[in-house]
């Protein structure tokens, strides 16, 4: 076995209160239980859709088995994808960062004299910061899946990695297309305003001069990828643009063709309930006249490959399907997160790019493990959330609270006669100090919970009453 | 050192202990009568409108009305010339063209192209009709693998009903920025 990196990532940057961030989102109680019914009105549609597949169990251990060889094996397999993505007539480029992922999309559409670009879903290019990037270099950049559209009009970032824009009532949607789109004032229908999105991205396809795409899929063995997507927007882009770019994390590589049917029998599924995708496109080369550049970028994922307890968490296919069950996404919101992927797999993979910052995200978690029982890929979400928080505790960066109260209950729990103590104390204090002094003691757990009613007695001392002399007999 | 080598290095340095490939699935045994029946209830979920017919009754089932259409259909006739710049296809009506194989479990149809002018006008247009032999319905993606090669055109896609969203509050639109109507004609 090769030597494991144990280093922590760098510290810096301002931190991410997830907690904070989720009690402003919660203060609007019907807008939250809004939210939470749209959510899992999702994870319901994935039960179904997830029952039709008779060998679903197996179908999610051989993803899992398959991601796993991959990324054991990924330096062999990106050589090969790339050698194979060169025979077919792509340009093949790497990035060890967000900054080296930027420049080449810059340079790629310098060179090709391109102003105007259209994108289609990609979080890579969240991740990388691209649009303010290229923006601010004068190039207009379209994020053409209408969810992506509405939050980029209202110049927010997307709330979910599939639904970007779940966070969002008609009556916003309505009123963003009405500032941008010159539709009538109150529209709010969702079928007038997907049409009126059709029209105005119509013309921003035909009049693009290049096109960015992600990857579902980069396959080793013949050199080209997998695009997903309902709306076809990616399609339209890829059809018309002269200018191809398709970035890529270097997770995303598998061995074979024969490995697809594996992922996509269980993606969309996962996703959003669906069999399948409405477009699953195979792209092996550009089309005549096309050039057609592919971007690997790593951004922190040879650091996570390399910890021991989070590499799994590489084998991740993006469904989303973690969040949409996870009650505390559920109820906090994506955008609550502060990370491009928010939700279980987010505060997994987000706090190995900045520990500090993202400090607070492994404890945005009940622990239930509900995302783990979903994961198309078997990632054992809930064990790395609470291996992150052991690693946030060590680092010193969890919260003067929490450290302070797991410090008085280790000194609690480890000398029995002041544990018997405080019990004693509390089943006193419950029984008769007034509930507002017993709820400041109890701190922020008593938040939103009642406090329980007093026992008259310890278990202990009841067990001794009524059990052991019984077990002694 | 180049990024490329970096990055390599990084990768090889961080590899976890060797996972071995697991085998192949075998794909499911099949009935293709029932296949064809569990084909079209996939597709129409999928929002597609299924049509089955013999061989010479295909252009009874293509729409006619349609002022602007391209076909790569033999039989089928086309209004409007292949151009060179596929953008020029902006306003196509109908489109109809073939695929190599449908998929029982999900509806999805196999369209495989090199042509620029064919890819862009599977999305491009308003109505989009596929033509499908009822033989080359396999049961699940598994099997779909098997049967055609991914690498033989620059582009393939697995299509499963007209293009949509639920982007805006669950809502499902159908008609995002591809066609609007997705028709299969399952030939006999």
């Amino acid at each position: 076995m090769t030597q494991r990196s144990l280093e922590l990532p760098v510290l810096h940057s301002r931190r991410v209160d997830h907690a904070a961030a989720a009690a402003t989102f919660t203060r609007d109680v019907p807008r939250t239980d809004w939210h939470d019914d749209a959510l899992w009105f999702v994870r319901e549609k994935r039960d179904r859709a997830a029952a039709t597949v008779a060998d679903w169990e197996a179908l999610r251990q051989q993803a899992s088995s398959i991601k796993e060889h991959a990324l054991s094996h990924l330096d062999e397999y990106l050589e090969q994808f790339e050698a194979q993505a060169v025979r077919n007539g792509m340009h093949v480029h790497w990035a060890r960062d967000a900054d080296e992922h930027n420049r080449i999309v810059h340079d790629v559409l310098e060179q090709a004299g391109a102003r105007r670009m259209v994108k289609s879903k990609s979080m890579l290019t969240e991740e990388c910061g691209l649009n303010p990037y290229l923006q601010s270099r004068g190039i207009e950049v379209i994020d053409t899946d209408l969810g992506e559209r509405i939050v980029q009009l209202r110049e927010e970032g997307p709330s979910h990695i599939v639904m970007p824009a779940i966070h969002l009532k008609r009556e916003e949607v309505g009123d963003t297309f009405h500032e941008h789109l010159g539709t009538p004032a109150g529209l709010a229908d969702p079928i007038a305003l997907t049409r009126a999105a059709r029209e105005h991205l119509r013309a921003k396809f035909l009049a693009a001069d290049a096109t960015l795409t992600g990857m579902n899929f980069a396959i080793a063995e013949t050199g080209g990828f997998v695009v997903c997507t309902n709306e076809g927007n990616a399609d339209l882009g890829m059809s018309l643009a002269p200018v191809h770019i398709a970035s890529v994390g270097i997770e995303k590589v598998i061995p074979r063709a024969e490995d697809l049917p594996v992922f996509l029998r269980l993606l969309a599924r996962s996703a959003t309930g669906q069999a399948l995708t409405v477009y699953t496109t195979h792209v092996h080369g550009p089309r005549e006249g096309q050039a057609l550049h592919v971007i690997l970028v790593d951004n922190g994922r040879s650091r996570q490959l390399a910890r021991e307890e989070f590499w799994t968490s590489l084998k991740c296919i993006r469904c989303g399907a973690c969040m949409n069950t996870c009650p505390v996404y559920r109820r906090s919101g994506g955008h609550s997160y502060g990370s491009t992927v928010p939700g279980p797999i987010g505060s997994v993979l987000t706090p190995g790019l900045d520990l500090e910052r993202y400090a607070s995200l492994p404890f945005a978690s009940t622990l239930c493990g509900s995302c783990t029982a979903v994961c198309p890929v078997k990632i054992d979400l809930d064990a790395q959330l609470y291996r992150w928080r052991q690693r946030v505790t060590q680092a010193g960066l969890s919260s003067t609270t929490k450290s302070v109260a797991s410090k008085a209950g280790a000194q609690l729990l480890t000398r029995p006669r002041l544990f018997r103590l405080a019990g004693a104390f509390a089943r006193f204090g419950l029984r008769r100090m007034p509930s507002r002094v017993i709820r400041l003691a109890a701190g922020p757990w008593a938040k939103t919970r009642d406090l329980p009613s007093a026992p008259s007695e310890s278990f202990r001392s009841w067990y001794r009453h009524n059990r052991s002399a019984a077990g002694e007999s | 050192m180049s990024a490329r080598d970096a990055i390599l290095g990084a990768v090889r340095a961080a590899r976890p202990p060797a996972v071995v490939a697991p085998a192949t699935r075998p794909a499911a045994a099949s009935d293709q009568s029932l296949l064809i029946d569990c084909f079209a209830v996939a597709a129409t979920a999928a929002g597609a409108v299924v049509t089955r017919c013999a061989a010479n009754d295909i252009a009874i089932h293509v729409p006619t009305s349609a002022p602007r259409v391209l076909s790569a259909v033999p039989g089928i006739p086309s209004t409007v010339a292949i151009p060179d710049d596929p953008r020029a296809l902006a306003d196509l009506t109908l489109f109809v063209c073939q695929a190599a194989l449908g998929v029982a479990e999900n509806g999805g149809v196999w369209v495989a192209t090199n042509d620029a002018w064919y890819r862009a006008a599977l999305f491009l247009a308003e109505r989009v009709v596929i033509v499908l032999a009822e033989s080359t319905i396999v049961s699940d993606l598994h099997e779909a693998y098997t049967r055609i090669d991914i690498r033989a055109t620059s582009f393939g896609a697995f299509v499963a009903g007209p293009s949509k969203t639920a982007d805006i509050e669950q809502a499902l639109v159908i008609g995002a920025h591809g066609p609007n109507e997705l028709t299969l004609i399952v030939v006999a």
